[in-house]
């Protein structure tokens, strides 16, 4: 009898984690902790794990700690399918993630099914808030959005023949093709649209290719190890042309890996840097991050998982409820204006970020990033 | 093929059975990736453990599989599981016009033209061959599968799904294992000159394992099109035609007990190893080259086929 | 255009491919000592590389060798130490991993260097972080030598040279010395090797410590001329390095230069021609092709294999 009884416990421990340990507020965080994007990932969890004990400091939530949950999705759909389902088994109101768009949509219905608010960070394809989900929010903005601004801004630096580059990757590819309908419809010349292999060393050949093609501007929209890559590469061939990125550029690593020599007179499009708000709580944060790690934090990305997580847990603060649905009707409906990392924060029926995001970046001779006025 | 190893094969499949009900719903997703990994690993234990040929690009046909579903399930509105034989056509199909002239290569010479088939179908599909795989996007919106009306959604249907198959598998499998065909392969794996003069058409048999493997490898791609409803590329890259690869090295290359064991052990551990947070694949790493050390032959090897001399005798 | 940019954009390609490709054979060198005595793929070996990439860098801050000796001679010491150290990694990593498979099935010590090759990742990863790292930019002077208006970088030249050197060097090395012939035989043959008085254990350390210490090498040479490195570039590095090997006959030392060099051109002429997106694919095509017309690459022996 008393052995039934010993299994039966055990059984229910097994069964139930969630079910004795009721005295906190769970969060999960869904990143690349290995694999290629480990560095995203890494300071995904830095970012969230700091907000948390500023959070748990102050007496938490709804009078309860909050605890952060982190699993590994290691950048790759399958993975994170699993990372997901053990998220949705643990108790999580919300969740945090992920970075990348295909990655990010393996785990969707999964958390949508489990009734659990999903704050995406780094995953701007667009159909990704086209599904009617109704628990699905990001704080970054859509490949569409970036698209825009990209045209824009080539055209109001009077830029008549681009060149185009992209990585094949989902996010890279969408921003290309975007930006590539919209000069189109601007009547700007394209005059070279092909992708790179992401991860290699030597981007010679492409970018003799690209010489060529005879451009006047080159837009790359993949990730910053390739873009400081090119940089450097570009500067070595002797080529002196205007570079520009997208958001997936934002990080210290480009210059470093470029030299500020290549790198100066580089655009780039970025929501804005935490150093780049003059708000009291970017001040404070960056302040707090540099105090705890050691350094500023490096990409957008992470920054923007920050303010997911602050907006969930305003959300609940709010609501005073941890049910996905009041939750969500909160953050479409109520939360207007809500002062984030990144810029104000607030969003539209279907989960996206609403209000303008992107701004324009060029790079000094001393390798600084400068907001463009 | 013995009494004692059915016997096995039903105890372990009933008891599997019963698991889900003890398990939540991310240790069910687990095995689900066990199952499909399983069912792959068994169709490249033909080619590799049976016949012997050194194939590591088995991605290839599981992603022509996989796409093949999505295609006709997107475009179409064909059932997911009206497509699961075309799927497994459009893999053998394939893997017969690519295997022809390239299984006469020996050993590693042939690893590298199977790592270059697995990266070129990568590449077809990133850059959106034929206009027809989404690129890089993939394809998505891909249809749950529905068994006489019911609808498959949650791991634990999929559970009964994968299983399922792969219980289907392990039986047909092992029947072949023993078959005419079956022991042809092995002798060809043993001696491939000796197998040829015994009258067995080696550069056919060949094919015909290529063909059969990659065919089953197909028809598994789209029980994952469906399970994930999104494909893309990034699912069918080198790594994964590594992973089976090592599950079928590791178990007990053409031991199908062994087979079972690797997709355990080689899906399974980093999800056990998910406590040690970022250090779990290096972990993973060490264990895979000590469980090696210790069981150079696979954990559970093949036995060689053993026959009663009586009987033998007194047939002559 | 006229004929003379195309005929410019040709052999600027070219060389474009040759600094590629320089370095590939480097690795594929390792890579084909190592298979030519134990028949082994060691899939670790591009991991090797990471790691002289990353002790270089570890070196070269640390010791602030550029302060005491600058430009060649201080890279040349600092090649010296990579090799040095990766070298002796490679031979641990044979005492651990590989020896007790050696009388096993082939396909059992592949997998052991899988699964070296995951550790070392990882293991980089956790020592160093996720995050790249730069070499310093001012390590060698910027000489830009234009030959008919081709802009070919001294770096790229030095990295041509030092893969030349280094092959002849080991042909030489496998060919004329003592220890070369007792490599050969027991490539040929270890059980008579060993009956002919050669310590065959000797002869595999000593090749564990040269394959990877030139593939340390070849990793300090990405870091100093491509200045950045991370913890996963072994892998697609190791990768076409195999396949330069295979495509040259692996096994065959002057094979791995040319597999290495031909595959850089190919992957270069095919970016140009052709499209840059399918440039890997066409590289595999063009292998497959080569292979299904030379079953044992280029420079590779047609001797019958025992598997």
């Amino acid at each position: 009898m008393k052995k039934i009884v010993g299994w039966t416990a055990a059984l229910c421990l097994l069964l139930a984690p969630g079910l004795f340990a009721a005295d906190t507020v769970k969060i999960g965080l869904m990143g690349p902790m290995t694999g290629s994007w480990a560095s995203e990932g890494q300071e995904m969890k830095q970012v969230v794990d700091l907000l948390a004990d500023q959070y748990n400091q102050q007496g938490g939530v709804l009078g309860r700690k909050i605890e952060i949950l982190t699993e590994d999705d290691g950048g790759d759909p399958r993975t994170a399918s699993l990372a997901a389902n053990r998220l949705a088994t643990r108790g999580i109101i919300a969740v945090i993630g992920t970075y990348g768009s295909s990655i990010t949509e393996a785990s969707q219905n999964i958390y949508d099914e489990a009734a659990i608010v999903q704050i995406a960070n780094g995953s701007t394809a667009i159909r990704l808030s086209e599904k009617g989900l109704k628990n699905f929010f990001r704080t970054c903005p859509r490949d569409d959005e970036q698209g825009k601004v990209a045209t824009a801004t080539i055209q109001k630096l009077g830029m008549k023949k681009i060149a185009i580059l992209h990585d094949n990757t989902s996010y890279a590819k969408g921003l290309a093709e975007e930006s590539r309908a919209n000069l189109k419809a601007a009547n700007v010349d394209v005059v070279f649209f092909d992708a790179l292999t992401p991860g290699e060393r030597d981007y010679n050949a492409i970018l003799t290719k690209l010489k060529a093609a005879n451009p006047d501007f080159v837009f790359f929209t993949g990730y910053y190890p390739e873009a400081g890559l090119l940089l450097r590469q570009k500067k070595e061939m002797g080529w002196d042309i205007p570079f520009m990125g997208g958001d997936a550029v934002n990080n210290p690593a480009l210059v470093e890996t470029a030299g500020a020599a290549a790198a100066e007179g580089f655009y780039f499009l970025s929501p804005p840097l935490p150093k780049d708000l003059d708000t009291a709580e970017a001040k404070s944060f960056v302040d707090a991050f540099t105090k705890k790690y050691g350094n500023v934090p490096k990409s957008i990305y992470p920054v923007l998982a920050g303010d997911g997580f602050r907006v969930i847990v305003e959300a609940i603060k709010k609501t005073e409820s941890v049910e996905a649905e009041k939750l969500s009707a909160y953050l479409k409906s109520s939360l207007k204006g809500y002062p984030g990392l990144t810029g104000t924060l607030a969003f539209d029926d279907k989960g996206d970020r609403v209000g303008e995001v992107y701004r324009v970046y060029k790079v000094d001779s001393q390798g600084q990033f400068v907001l463009e006025p | 093929m013995k009494n004692a190893n059915w016997l096995g094969y039903i105890v372990f499949f009933a008891l599997l059975a019963a698991t889900p009900l003890l398990l939540d719903r991310y240790w069910v997703d687990v095995l689900n990736s066990v199952g499909l990994y399983l069912i792959l690993a068994l169709s490249l234990n033909i080619i590799l453990g049976y016949a012997g040929m050194f194939h590591m690009g088995h991605a290839a046909f599981y992603a022509i599989g996989a796409y093949t579903t999505a295609i006709i399930n997107t475009r179409y509105g064909i059932p997911v599981l009206w497509a699961l034989p075309a799927s497994g056509i459009a893999a053998s199909l394939f893997a017969l016009i690519v295997a022809r002239p390239i299984i006469h290569l020996r050993g590693d010479y042939l690893l590298i033209v199977t790592i270059g088939m697995v990266e070129i179908v990568r590449i077809a599909l990133i850059n959106d061959v034929f206009g027809m795989t989404g690129g890089a996007n993939g394809i998505f919106g891909i249809s749950r599968p529905e068994i006489f009306g019911f609808r498959i959604t949650q791991p634990i249907h999929f559970f009964y799904l994968i299983w399922f198959f792969a219980a289907l598998t392990v039986l047909l499998f092992s029947l072949l294992e023993n078959s005419r065909f079956g022991r042809a392969l092995k002798y060809l794996k043993e001696d491939e000159v000796a197998a040829e003069g015994s009258g067995i058409h080696t550069a056919r048999y060949k094919l015909a394992a290529f063909v059969l493997g990659a065919g089953w490898a197909g028809m598994c791609g789209t029980l994952f099109a469906t399970k994930m409803t999104i494909i893309s590329p990034e699912s069918f890259n080198f790594w994964e035609s590594v992973q089976l690869f090592m599950i079928v090295i590791l178990g007990g290359s053409g031991s199908i007990p062994g087979v079972i064991l690797g997709a355990f052990l080689v899906m399974g551990l980093p999800e056990l190893f998910r406590d040690f947070a970022n250090a779990r694949l290096l972990i993973f790493g060490l264990a895979l080259m000590v469980m090696m050390i210790v069981r150079p032959q696979g954990l559970l090897p093949a036995r060689p086929r053993k026959y009663n001399l009586d009987s033998i005798r007194e047939l002559s | 255009m006229g004929l003379w940019s195309l005929m410019e954009q040709f052999f600027q390609q070219l060389t474009n491919g040759l600094a590629v490709g320089g370095i590939y054979a480097l690795i594929a060198l390792g890579y084909t000592m190592v298979y030519g005595v134990l028949k082994l793929i060691n899939f670790a070996h591009g991991d090797l590389f990471t790691i002289g990439a990353y002790l270089g860098l570890t070196l070269l801050t640390s010791l602030a060798l550029n302060d005491y000796v600058g430009g060649f001679l201080g890279l040349f010491i600092l090649a010296v130490m990579v090799m040095g150290l990766v070298g002796i990694i490679g031979i641990l990593l044979e005492r651990t991993a590989y020896r007790p498979l050696r009388q096993s099935p082939r396909l059992s010590a592949v997998v052991s260097a899988l699964g070296a090759s995951i550790f070392f990742q990882n293991a980089i990863m956790l020592i160093y972080g996720a995050k790249f790292y730069v070499y310093p930019q001012d390590l060698l002077p910027v000489v830009p030598i234009n030959i008919f208006g081709l802009s070919i970088p001294l770096m790229r030249i030095i990295i041509l040279l030092a893969s030349v050197v280094m092959m002849i060097a080991l042909y030489l090395f496998v060919q004329k010395t003592k220890i070369g012939t007792a490599i050969r035989a027991a490539a040929i043959d270890q059980g008579a090797a060993r009956l002919m008085g050669i310590d065959v254990n000797f002869v595999i350390m000593i090749v564990f410590f040269i394959g990877p210490a030139l593939g340390g090498a070849a990793g300090l040479m990405v870091g100093v001329y491509y200045g950045q490195i991370n913890f996963t570039m072994g892998w697609i590095y190791g990768l076409k390095a195999f396949t330069a090997a295979i495509l040259g006959g692996i096994g065959n030392i002057p094979g791995a230069m040319v597999g290495g060099l031909l595959l850089g051109v190919i992957e270069a002429l095919g970016a140009a021609y052709i499209s840059i997106a399918w440039k890997d694919a066409i590289a595999f095509f063009v292998l497959i092709l080569i292979l299904i017309v030379r079953p044992t690459g280029l420079l590779g022996e047609r001797v019958a294999e025992k598997i």
